[in-house]
């Protein structure tokens, strides 16, 4: 016999399946951010060698299925490196990863959109080049990518759902599992993907207000 | 002393300088005239360091621009004020003008935002104070430019063109200071279209064409026929400018 109804303790999965999508998605977003952000420095300072081969890996990363790159981490390098890979350890390593690519991207235009007169003047002042990154390129690039940089978070929210796919007890695998149970499909994707909106909108609310605050020196206030 | 010693600066196949000197000593207010594109603010741009030379030499007060280990002190010497401002905008006009006294000077930042105040209060700004350069006027903008160099006390003021995207009535506002600081004994490197002014303030005039500098005078001598005015090009573009 099967038990198909749902069930408090439904509630008590979903809130688990919830708490390990967020916190998969912080802990990728902080290493991935670290990660993309040295990766733009190393390029800011022009370093040989080091930048093409971040160039390349980034290219890859981005032009590549997340899903292609989790099986690779998970089934492919234990196997070529004789590693354990636990489910959750190949979701933080492809997603980080995946994530700093595209941080990457976002931390180099920026830098870029800073403009080269404010950055020439602050050099014929005699700051050094540590110096004009630190206080004429960062607090602007970092205003200029807020914008980017929450519409590529609330994106990489959705794409953590992937990990379900090798086994990690995330929000989706969760609803998957649910929806085994009770078979009632659109009533358990309707919750999870609310839980999905109700976390991407979260995101992009807070973005948003740091996104205000940052450029509150551009703020157009005539008229 | 300034000295520019046969410098030459190409862009690709096209030479902006092409073997120009030129002393300027303590004291002096030194004009460089010359049409668009005739290598003035270029020459500006390589004595602050922000070209690099492909020939020639140029040393601020003894310390070498070419020579990466004492370019550092060469900037120390110097402040540049630009034609389109180039203050930073997430920047107070406060801080455009403390950044580099309190990173490159390493002066206590207590000291410097009292001289910055002191300076915006110079100009008329003193209520500007925390305003951001989005809320300032062209005229009010190159006002704090000019603070920002000077507040590095630099030993030579460079002026490139810093009037010429301003309307007169801004302009004004900035060449009052201008000769205020010539009259305090400011020494200047003065890159401008102003010619009436420059004639005024001025204790030398170098005229700049394609490159090359023809002419260095005395400004009496530089606008009197015997002198500057017996050269055809001078005498062209001065007539040209002075009609426009």
């Amino acid at each position: 016999m099967r038990y198909t109804d749902f069930t408090p303790y439904d509630l008590v999965l979903l809130a688990q399946g919830l708490g390990v999508t967020l916190w998969v998605f912080l802990v990728t977003t902080a290493i991935g951010v670290t990660i993309g952000l040295v990766w733009g420095i190393v390029r800011f300072y022009r370093v040989p060698v080091l930048t093409p081969v971040i160039s390349f890996v980034s290219e890859f990363l981005k032009n590549s299925p997340v899903l292609v790159q989790l099986f690779l981490v998970f089934f492919g390098v234990p196997g070529l490196l004789h590693v354990d890979m636990s489910p959750i350890l190949a979701a933080t390593i492809t997603l980080s990863a995946n994530t700093a690519a595209f941080i990457y991207v976002i931390v180099v235009s920026a830098i870029e959109s800073v403009g080269r007169d404010q950055i020439e003047a602050a050099r014929a002042f005699g700051l050094t080049r540590w110096q004009v990154l630190r206080h004429i390129i960062a607090p602007q690039a970092v205003a200029f990518s807020a914008g980017p940089l929450t519409a590529l978070l609330v994106n990489q929210l959705q794409v953590t759902s992937l990990i379900s796919v090798i086994g990690v007890m995330d929000l989706a695998k969760i609803g998957a599992n649910l929806n085994l149970r009770t078979l009632k499909p659109f009533l358990v994707w309707t919750a999870v993907g609310a839980l999905y909106y109700v976390s991407a909108k979260l995101i992009a609310l807070i973005g948003a207000r740091i996104e205000a605050r940052l450029r509150a020196y551009a703020a157009f206030r005539g008229l | 002393m300034l000295i520019v010693e046969n410098v030459v600066k190409a862009f690709g196949s096209l030479v902006v300088l092409d073997g120009v000197s030129l002393t300027v000593k303590p004291g002096e207010v030194v004009t460089i005239l010359g049409s668009s594109g005739s290598g003035k603010s270029t020459l500006i741009r390589c004595i602050n360091g922000i070209e690099k030379l492909d020939a020639g030499r140029i040393t601020v007060d003894d310390f070498d621009v070419t020579k990466p280990r004492e370019l550092a002190e060469a900037r120390k010497r110097s402040g540049t004020v630009f034609q389109l401002f180039n203050l930073y905008p997430h920047m107070t006009a406060l801080s455009n003008i403390t950044l580099a006294p309190i990173e490159v000077l390493k002066r206590p930042r207590a000291e410097a935002e009292a001289e910055a105040r002191a300076l915006l209060a110079s100009v008329g700004l003193e209520d500007k104070v925390d305003v951001y350069p989005a809320q300032l006027s062209g005229g009010q903008r190159q006002r704090v430019g000019i603070c920002r160099a000077l507040a590095m006390k630099p030993r030579y003021l460079l002026l490139d063109e810093v009037t010429s995207a301003l309307d007169p009535e801004m302009t004004s506002e900035v060449l009052d200071i201008l000769a205020k600081l010539a009259r305090d004994g400011t020494t200047m490197v003065f890159v401008t279209h102003e010619i009436e002014f420059a004639r005024r303030i001025s204790d030398r005039i170098v005229f700049l064409e394609k490159g090359k500098l023809i002419t260095n005078l005395p400004t009496a001598e530089f606008f009197s026929a015997a002198g500057g005015l017996a050269l055809p090009r001078v005498a062209q573009f001065l007539s040209k400018m002075q009609k426009a």
